[in-house]
């Protein structure tokens, strides 16, 4: 599939990890990168900075090393770079064991889940060659399942776990009143390179009061078996590929538009968009056969993907809105008469592509109230 | 009015703008007052600071924050329990 490049007004830097995000699909596109790579007045420290920024490190040394560029990178850069790929291929060696470990322990108690998000795309969107970086890994399960999963966990040796954010006892109070999710769980190893293990479960594929949402028991319903690479025999549960595309996309716009997540600088960022490119791209004819249409109209969550979707075309190149028939979905004022939240790409005047290149979202703009009072 | 009535007022004005000119209405939904899920929470925190108390798990539920009232009992609540 031939896309247009990337227009480079946003510097050769963003060009780059833009291009990476997307994925390269021919020879226009890798030479371009290449040519970039080995230009004269390409900034390596903002290069750097904005990979790690959209976790996009690994990937990108991946590529210089795929590419053959060892010697004409900077030493010091290269030999980070391949340092970078090396840690994340350990980590992702590490989350695969503890994931099929958790997995079998969740099912030891009969619970329905699926394995979600960076565990499943590694190895089905990213050919399983350590490019994709991932903090946790991620489960859904059903909401009346909560406490059982919950004293699972603490069996396997998980804890609540709040330390991670800046201002701990508001995330703890806020994981208690936004049951969407468990609280984040950890658990400390003895692993050289990953003191900790993070486990996201989460029982919702939208966030608690959203406008709509896709039932999680629908979604888990018939889920695929899908092989744990360099485990022969063993597989994990994940969604099938219409709620799989459903959940990236939703997840992806409730972290478009609830400002905790701008405050948090999780928000937005190139290779969640790049996720979405490639689940389209493997899954075009399961997406495009009508199901997915149907379930996005009967559960009112078509405007959300397509809004998704149309910011997403705009930023790559791609046509996904028009691949599937959502050309007209998408109204950002009718999405904000339906949210709570202002912090939307509209809030910032800016295009989402000018947002994923801002190093302070939240901080240059004023944080709009949560809800306009009467 | 005593000295919990004001504090406990000026800090949910702090937070909900719809308030801030008129009494608070101890019987209104707060939600109707424009608490949502990220209000709420910065709501409890302040009102942790300010009267230097915790909710425990079992408080951190809607029902706490229904009303203007219901809040205040609990935080109250916790006052006298930390006091006795």
């Amino acid at each position: 599939m031939t896309r247009p490049l990337p227009d480079q007004s946003l510097g050769p830097e963003w060009t780059i990890l833009e291009l990476l995000a997307r994925g390269i699909v021919d020879d226009a596109e890798q030479q371009t990168v290449r040519d970039l790579l080995l230009s004269q007045t390409l900034d390596w420290g903002e290069l750097l900075e904005q990979a790690l920024r959209h976790k996009m490190l690994p990937m990108l040394a991946h590529h210089i090393i795929s590419e053959g560029l060892r010697f004409d990178v900077p030493m010091s850069i290269y030999l980070h770079l391949e340092s970078a790929l090396e840690w994340n291929r350990s980590q992702i060696d590490v989350f695969r064991r503890e994931t099929v470990r958790v997995a079998q322990g969740l099912a030891g108690h009969g619970i329905h889940f699926v394995v979600t998000k960076g565990m499943t795309f590694e190895s089905t969107l990213y050919g399983s060659l350590g490019t994709r970086h991932m903090n946790d890994i991620d489960f859904m399960i059903a909401p009346p399942d909560r406490e059982a999963v919950m004293s699972g966990m603490q069996e396997l040796g998980f804890r609540p776990f709040f330390g991670w954010a800046k201002d701990a006892r508001r995330e703890e109070i806020s994981s208690r009143l936004n049951r969407d999710h468990l609280p984040k769980l950890a658990r400390e190893i003895d692993q050289p390179g990953t003191r900790i293990i993070n486990i996201d479960i989460a029982n919702s594929l939208t966030w608690t009061k959203s406008p709509f949402d896709v039932p999680v028991e629908e979604a888990l319903a018939n889920p695929v078996e899908q092989p744990v690479p360099n485990m022969p025999g063993v597989s994990i549960p994940c969604f099938r590929p219409v709620y799989q595309f459903l959940f990236t996309v939703l997840h992806l716009f409730r972290e478009a538009w609830l400002q905790k997540f701008v405050d948090f600088g999780t928000d937005v960022g190139l290779m969640k968009f790049g996720d979405v490119i490639r689940l389209i791209d493997r899954d075009r004819y399961e997406l495009t056969d009508g199901e997915l249409l149907r379930i996005m109209q009967t559960r009112r969550v078509t405007d959300a993907v397509a809004w998704v979707l149309r910011h997403m075309d705009e930023t790559f190149q791609t046509r996904t809105q028009e691949l599937l028939a959502l050309e007209k979905y998408g109204d950002e004022k009718l999405l904000a008469s339906q949210m709570q939240s202002s912090a939307y790409v509209g809030a910032w005047g800016q295009s989402m592509r000018e947002r994923l290149q801002s190093k302070a979202r939240g901080s240059l703009r004023e944080v709009a109230p949560a809800h306009s009072s009467t | 009015m005593d000295d919990i009535t004001i504090q406990f007022e000026e800090c949910l004005r702090r937070h909900l703008r719809s308030t801030k000119p008129n009494a608070i209405d101890y019987n209104m939904e707060l939600a109707q007052l424009g608490l949502d899920s990220m209000t709420a929470v910065a709501v409890l925190l302040d009102m942790e600071k300010t009267f230097n108390i915790r909710f425990p798990d079992e408080m951190l539920v809607e029902g706490t924050f229904r009303t203007a009232r219901r809040l205040k009992e609990a935080v109250q609540l916790l006052r006298e329990r930390q006091a006795s």
